[in-house]
């Protein structure tokens, strides 16, 4: 590069080497630009809806139920609830079927149904919420009405791969190494599983599910199938069919009363915090857990 | 740490002690018989080497098991190394006193000069007090017990000196000379005991120092002495 | 130095008492093992092996690389059925007992055969429970924390440890864990302990530490150990097996036992020139 050894071990650049430097940093900076317009989307979006939900958001507006036709006012508070008790029996289906799956692919199925089964959990991931929805009120609301567990199931159908997923994974980041220390002194594989593997994925376990809550508290499609008639009153009984804020922005944006859309807004607005705050959450719970494992 | 190591180290340097003790004996017993024209104890010294000859090779060959197991460096070298040599000096001076009662044994019929006897009496003690001192100063890495024993084997060498004169003036018949040549070779036994504990001191001082030297060169003054 | 008689006489009967009486190795066959080969899936690993490993001894096995070492240690207490690919053929008997026989439980077998593997691999736990692990499983509850405490004991490590029982075992030093990985070992009070290269992850001063341990444990425990340093089996072991490989037409290569004896003699006077090639170091 720097000529010969003959021409002295000179440690200047060369013409090739200037050039090199020169695409080097050309690279460098469209590789930052592109970063810059990823974080750019999410700051437009969050920025927007925070610039136009702000508005208004206040005290009422989590106490309320929304007004009677015609009326200013009220809040979303039927949707706060309802959105909690559809998401939180949602993962209560949802867990623990997820979880074992995870179990099973990774500590005791063979290679092969392994294959087979995370292809159909992925699959069952990318199918659209809509299609998800429809079958479940095929399965359920037919003939029976709507009710919030219904939503619940369908939300747990789109929980599930990620869950399985998640916990497959961060079993599969425990080395093997931790269950032959244990297999070594006389314990049975699964008591192995349970006492030893399981506590170390703890956190790995809670991330998943924290996406998948995330994921699941965002999903309208479902919900418009299964748990769309609903009342203005608010309820925790998941055999009623309990208004949702995915649903509630929807409507309100439909509406013609321009104060239901300054509230569609709001009511974004709170969707998407509670969603942010449980992704970056997950993060952190995540970087605890690797933390944890890889010393 | 290295226990393994200590232990095998532990043995051996008690297991050479074991064998100058049976020197000891040997030489006790060697002395005594040349003294009081005791052919049996004579017999028994010589039966007795077989004894030594046991240890000696059982030392050898943990010496060998233990270079070859436990690679020993620096001091534990230097431990291994010097009771390696210490057990070589000690069975030959086991082998000098079969020889010394196998002389004694030959000469049995004739008159002895009592004070040659004597003499080698008192040789015998003090070659007894350096094979003591040489393995005590072994035993306890004593440098200045280690030096002492050339001045103590001075005792003996001139001692072995006079032995030759005093023959020399001897005369008699054919019998008191094959007697007095016989003992000249008793006492070069003697002496070259006492050699052989001077060089058990050297080795302890190559132990303590890591250097290895002669206490005396060959080229110290070996003239007469004058008459006492 | 005691004093020597002075009146000489050196009676027979004293020479022949203290004529040195070679002493008799008492040796009980704890594993006997016939014809042993291990294939994994078309290749074979180690091919006929046989030999007897004695109780309460330190027995070695060396040889170079992927001579299959790991794989005859790890048959012995069948951790070889983790692997889907491993067919073991052969017998190996276990206090006259088949190890493989119709009707023993595999994980039974791990109850009275340990093992402590070359990379430390303590639980995320604190260090009490890492210990407590084996014997809670085993339902052995009363009396754990002497239990634990004399495990600790036995492997050298309670000193260092005992007052800090409740912290993560996994913040402890390289060779402390792999003490600490013995004790959990122990903590079960089995009857063999498997060490496959116990020091090879670590320092030379841990690695002397773990070496005093295991002569330590021998007087109670029958000890089985693969290392790639043959100083080390030299330094430890009562009995040496060498194993190497046989390289084949097709250049596939099978571990073979070649000379197994007492480890003064493999490392003064080895009987096969294979095995002298190897320990001093002429051919790998």
């Amino acid at each position: 590069m720097s000529g010969t050894r003959d021409s002295g071990y000179s440690l200047r650049p060369t013409a090739q080497l200037r050039r090199r430097k020169l695409v080097n940093l050309a690279m460098e900076g469209i590789g930052a630009a592109a970063a810059l317009v990823g974080v750019a989307v999410l700051g437009l979006v969050v920025w927007a809806v925070a610039k136009r939900g702000a508005a208004a958001l206040n005290k009422d507006f989590f106490t309320d139920v929304p007004a009677t036709f015609g009326e200013t006012g009220g809040g979303i508070a039927n949707s706060i609830v309802g959105s909690i008790v559809i998401v939180l029996v949602a993962t209560a289906f949802a867990m623990p079927f997820g979880v074992l799956v995870g179990i099973y692919l990774n500590e005791i199925a063979g290679q092969r149904v392994t294959r087979l089964v995370s292809l159909v959990l992925d699959v069952l991931n990318g199918l659209p919420a809509i299609v998800i929805g429809i079958f479940v009120y095929g399965l359920l609301v037919i003939g029976s009405g709507h009710a919030a567990w219904k939503a619940s199931f369908a939300l747990a159908i789109i929980m599930l791969p990620l869950v399985a997923r998640s916990t497959q994974e961060v079993l599969r980041l425990v080395p093997e190494a931790l269950r032959e220390g244990s297999t070594a002194l006389g314990v049975a594989r699964w008591r192995t599983t349970v006492g030893v593997v399981m506590p170390t994925v703890l956190g790995g376990i809670l991330t998943g599910a924290t996406l998948a809550v995330a994921r699941a508290a965002g999903e309208t499609a479902p919900l418009l199938f299964t748990c769309s008639v609903t009342t203005s009153q608010v309820s925790w009984q998941p055999t009623e069919a309990l208004q949702s804020i995915p649903l509630t922005i929807f409507q309100f944006l439909e509406s013609p009363n321009p104060d239901d859309h300054a509230k569609a807004w709001a009511a974004s607005l709170v969707l998407m915090t509670f969603v942010l705050v449980l992704s970056l959450l997950s993060k952190a719970l995540l970087a605890r857990s690797r933390r944890k494992l890889s010393r | 740490m290295r226990i393994a190591l200590q232990e095998d180290l532990n043995r051996l340097q008690a297991d050479v002690q074991n064998e100058g003790e049976l020197v000891l004996r040997s030489l006790r017993g060697a002395v005594n018989a040349l003294r009081t024209r005791d052919l049996e104890l004579a017999d028994e010294v010589i039966a007795f080497d077989d004894e030594v000859d046991g240890l000696y090779f059982s030392i050898a060959e943990g010496i060998y098991t233990l270079l070859a197991r436990q690679t020993p460096v620096a001091i534990d070298l230097r431990v291994v190394l010097a009771t390696l040599h210490i057990n070589l000096h000690l069975e030959r001076m086991a082998d000098y006193c079969v020889t010394i009662s196998k002389l004694t044994k030959l000469v049995a019929g004739v008159e002895p000069d009592e004070d040659l006897v004597h003499g080698f009496d008192e040789m015998g003690t003090r070659a007894e007090e350096m094979i003591r001192v040489a393995l005590a100063s072994f035993e306890s890495r004593d440098l200045d017990g280690a030096t002492s024993l050339v001045d103590l084997d001075e005792f003996i060498d001139r001692a072995n000196r006079r032995v030759l004169k005093h023959v020399l003036e001897l005369g008699g018949d054919e019998d008191q000379r094959e007697w007095g040549l016989r003992m000249i070779i008793v006492s070069r036994c003697l002496e070259r005991i006492g050699d052989h504990a001077v060089d058990i001191g050297e080795q302890t001082a190559y132990l303590v120092t890591g250097e290895f030297r002669e206490f005396t060169d060959a080229t110290h003054d070996d003239t007469p002495d004058r008459p006492a | 130095m005691p004093a020597t008689d002075t009146v000489g006489s050196i009676a027979p009967i004293e020479i022949a008492q203290r004529e040195r009486q070679p002493s008799p190795i008492q040796r009980s066959v704890v594993f006997d093992v016939r014809d042993l080969s291990v294939h994994y899936g078309k290749s074979q690993a180690i091919k006929d092996v046989s030999l007897e490993i004695y109780g309460n001894m330190v027995t070695a096995l060396i040889g170079p690389s992927g001579c299959g070492k790991s794989t005859f240690i790890r048959c012995l207490n069948r951790m070889n059925d983790l692997i889907p690919e491993a067919r073991v053929e052969g017998e190996i008997l276990y206090h006259d007992q088949n190890l493989y026989g119709a009707g023993v439980d595999a994980v039974a077998v791990r109850r009275w055969i340990g093992m402590v593997f070359q990379k430390p691999n303590p639980f995320p736990k604190s260090i009490y429970d890492n210990v407590a692990w084996g014997p809670r499983v085993h339902g052995m509850r009363k009396g754990l924390d002497d239990r634990v405490e004399r495990a600790l004991r036995q492997a050298a490590l309670w000193d260092e440890v005992k007052n800090r029982l409740k912290r993560s075992a996994v913040a402890l030093s390289g060779g402390q864990q792999q003490r600490l990985c013995i004790a959990r070992a122990l903590a079960v009070e089995p009857d063999v302990l498997l060490l496959d290269e116990p020091a090879s992850a670590l320092d030379p001063i841990a690695t002397s530490a773990i070496e005093d341990l295991i002569h330590e444990l021998k007087s109670e425990y029958t000890i089985v150990i693969v290392t790639h340093n043959m100083q080390q089996a030299a330094r430890v072991a009562d009995m040496t097996a060498f194993f190497s490989l046989d390289v084949h037409d097709d250049g596939s290569r099978t571990g073979v036992l070649v000379e197994y004896d007492e480890t003064p003699k493999i490392f003064t006077q080895p009987a096969d020139s294979r095995t002298e090639g190897y320990v001093t170091g002429r051919f790998g």
